[in-house]
């Protein structure tokens, strides 16, 4: 009674057409206005190691594609954004070896090997991070990495400066207006605020990143700078300037909301975000670090299992008599 | 097919379709010379069937495999038995299907059988089983739980089904005489109906609660109107049969009606059918007519590789060949083109959580489709709430990784089933 071979297959018969590819091809949209002023003000160094971090992230993946004889996986651009938020991280100066090696770990260590897209527990981009920042730490002082360079504004790592000069001392370099519109030193992707800023707030409105944890993400920075600020204003800077330096609008925006390793359900994304902050400005204002975000993000990472059991109760369940 | 709005801030947004103010009568399609009916009961080959090929059957005459079956069928048209096989669900469940020649002296003209109906369940439940819109007097008159609410859903279940809504605008008077009938025969003190909140019906209800429901999927579906009308808790795994509320069509209603006023059963069928580019027809047609015949009456060309849906785009189930009968139960048949298909993938769940947030019913899916994939059946239960999962289909409607979600759940329910069994 068969004549035609029709497909076959469950509901729903509907998908709202978004795919790995899209969410990931948006979230590097997101990232270009950082990154190109980030090019623009740190020239031509900046775009080799943009492109060496972006293109090398694949490369690793479709190597242990190719090792692992898994089906080849770059073309949903995981890799690809990986390598792109790393190369933001970095100094314009960075060697090559630095870019690979930190993107072997990022990609091989911090993802492949836990299984691939979605299985990672940690933010590759940090694991990465986090690896170079130990192992090489000179290369991540921003003050040695720019010393050839001429800057038309305070060129002092705004972090470093406020961790070894205290706030009374740089009160003055860095005004709201130059740290929100890049001027100011730092990796080659976080400098530009405004861009930043522009861009989350493009993938919240698309639906890409959760804003619950943008949100309080920031809310944490403001609340507990401010805090230590009150408490103590001449060993403590206020929320501005750890809001607006540092890795801080990258953490806010696209490192702490990275998919898997990030909650999803609301109240346990609002405490991650938040402590997530209250660990960055702990970090600053108590610790050796003069930017925690990297190892911040990361123990939260480890702390989002856990407290993304905090869920509603599905329907019906615990229910003896209804 | 309904695509991601650009900006997605908030929940996509799925609206049922509304039915067109004055509908026009739906297009007929005549009887075609082979009938296919179901009969949901497997051939035992170590029993003489009641019936075999070449048997000649009336018009309304009651058709059922053995001395001792529960199951029935009744034929529509009067002709004979062609062929008896056996015909396998998508989950291997087994069931039988009857061709009947219709012999084609007749016209549809012709009076069906009359039956001797009384006020009873059990007496409606001997006949009217298969009437249009597949009244559920099995499950009223079963017994072991009592129905002590019956909700009449004058608001179509899944998107772009209009059938109850066509139903409820032409025979709004034949629902409340249904009603009523039905609290004759089944004595149960409540009935409610709902209707869709735009929708313009309003009083002569006696003693019938009226639900207005939202427009939005799935607002309509069993599990929602308790708990925003009824104000009861589904709970998990179980059927609105179960704790006391039964759900009638608005069709079946309808087709209720007739048979006590007829005293005989009707068998033509309102369908809602979906062309390839959405456009929207409808079409009455005998229970039995295969699909095909009325895709070529509406003229759309089905294709090889083209996916015909049966009972909407969230929550229904595919068919493997056009000759699949129309239904009792049949509210709309839709066809997709191959090209618009959407794909599947074998990707893993990247957590982002936009299953989370669009479940009415709060099952954490992305955790839960991990211990599916793992066939962790017991623990996906115990722990992730497999069992509160009402298939509404949005997970895998917006899935960001294409996992088809409701698949996994529905095999780890069958699984589950099965391993419970086994205990």
């Amino acid at each position: 009674m068969n004549n035609n071979k029709l497909t076959v297959s469950h509901a729903p018969f509907w998908h709202d057409g978004d795919s790995l590819f899209k969410m990931n091809l948006n979230i590097m949209l997101a990232a270009l206005p950082a990154v190109i002023f980030g090019i623009i003000q740190f020239g031509i160094p900046a775009l080799g190691v943009i492109a060496l971090s972006l293109s090398s992230a694949m490369v690793w993946e479709l190597i242990m594609n190719v090792i692992s004889k898994k089906k080849i996986s770059i073309g949903d651009l995981d890799s690809a954004l990986i390598g792109l938020l790393f190369g933001m991280m970095l100094p314009a100066t960075s060697p090559w070896w630095l870019v690979i090696t930190g993107t072997f770990v990022a990609v091989v260590i911090g993802k492949i090997i836990f299984g691939g897209i979605g299985a990672n527990p940690f933010n590759p981009a940090l694991i990465g991070m986090s690896f170079l920042m130990l192992s090489w730490k000179v290369f991540f002082d921003f003050d040695v990495a720019y010393i050839n360079y001429e800057f038309n504004f305070t060129a002092l790592a705004p972090l470093a400066a406020l961790k070894f000069q205290g706030p009374a001392a740089i009160a003055d370099f860095f005004p709201l207006s130059d740290l929100i519109m890049g001027k100011q030193v730092g990796a080659i992707g976080s400098t530009f605020g405004l861009g930043l800023i522009l861009g989350g707030v493009y993938l919240i409105l698309r639906g890409y990143i959760r804003w619950e944890i943008t949100v309080s993400f920031i809310a944490g920075i403001i609340v507990t700078a401010l805090c230590f600020s009150l408490a103590n204003p001449d060993a403590y800077a206020g929320p501005v300037i750890h809001l607006f330096s540092g890795y801080t609008l990258m953490g806010a925006f696209f490192l702490a909301t990275e998919n898997s390793s990030s909650p999803s359900n609301r109240i346990p994304m609002f405490l991650y975000g938040f402590f997530a902050a209250v660990m960055i400005i702990l970090m600053r204002n108590i610790g050796v670090y003069e930017d925690g975000t990297v190892l911040a993000i990361l123990l939260l990472n480890v702390v989002n299992p856990l407290i993304d059991n905090i869920r509603p109760k599905a329907l019906g369940k615990g229910v003896t008599n209804a | 097919m309904i695509k991601r709005s650009f900006f997605t801030l908030s929940q996509p947004r799925l609206i049922y379709d509304s039915v067109e103010p004055d509908p026009k009568e739906p297009e007929l399609i005549p009887i075609p010379p082979n009938l296919i009916l179901l009969l949901n009961e497997p051939i035992d080959n170590t029993r003489q069937a009641l019936v075999k090929k070449g048997d000649a059957v009336e018009k309304g005459e009651k058709l059922c495999l053995y001395n001792d079956s529960t199951e029935y069928t009744i034929s529509p048209v009067t002709g004979t038995i062609g062929t008896i096989d056996t015909f396998a669900d998508d989950f291997g469940n087994t069931s039988t299907y009857l061709i009947i020649k219709n012999d084609q002296n007749q016209t549809s003209q012709i009076d069906s059988a009359t039956y001797d109906l009384k006020d009873d369940i059990i007496s409606a439940d001997q006949y009217l089983r298969t009437l249009p819109g597949a009244p559920p007097l099995k499950n009223i008159a079963r017994g072991d739980v009592k129905i002590n609410t019956i909700v009449i859903t004058c608001a179509d279940t899944d998107l772009l089904s209009t059938t109850h809504q066509y139903a409820m605008l032409k025979f709004w008077d034949l629902i409340k005489e249904g009603a009523q009938v039905l609290k004759k025969i089944t004595k149960v003190p409540k009935i409610c109906i709902t209707i869709p909140e735009n929708s313009n019906i309003h009083g002569g209800l006696d003693s019938i609660l009226l639900f207005k429901t939202a427009l939005e999927y799935p607002s309509n579906l069993p599990a929602m109107v308790l708990k925003d009308h009824l104000n009861m808790v589904l709970p998990a795994g179980k059927t609105p049969e179960d704790i006391g509320v039964c759900f009638i069509t608005a069709e079946a209603v309808v087709s209720l009606a007739k048979a006590y006023k007829t005293k005989s059963v009707s068998f033509e069928k309102i369908l809602t059918v979906i062309g390839k580019q959405g456009a929207r027809y409808r079409v009455k047609a005998t229970i039995g007519t295969p699909l095909g015949k009325i895709f070529k009456a509406v003229r759309i060309l089905a294709n090889d590789q083209d996916r015909i849906v049966i009972g909407g785009p969230m929550m229904g189930y595919s068919t493997y060949t056009l000759n699949h009968p129309v239904q009792p139960e049949m509210d709309i048949v839709m066809i997709q083109d191959k090209n618009i298909i959407p794909e599947v993938s074998d990707d893993p769940c990247v957590n982002c959580g936009k299953c989370l947030r669009i479940c009415p019913t709060n099952v954490p899916v992305n955790i839960l489709v991990r211990y599916l994939e793992a066939d962790q059946y017991e623990e996906a239960a115990d722990k992730y709430d497999l069992d509160s999962c009402i298939e509404c289909g949005l997970c895998a409607y917006v899935c960001t990784a294409k996992i088809p979600l409701v698949q996994y759940i529905r095999l780890g329910k069958h699984e589950l089933l099965k391993l419970r069994a086994d205990v």
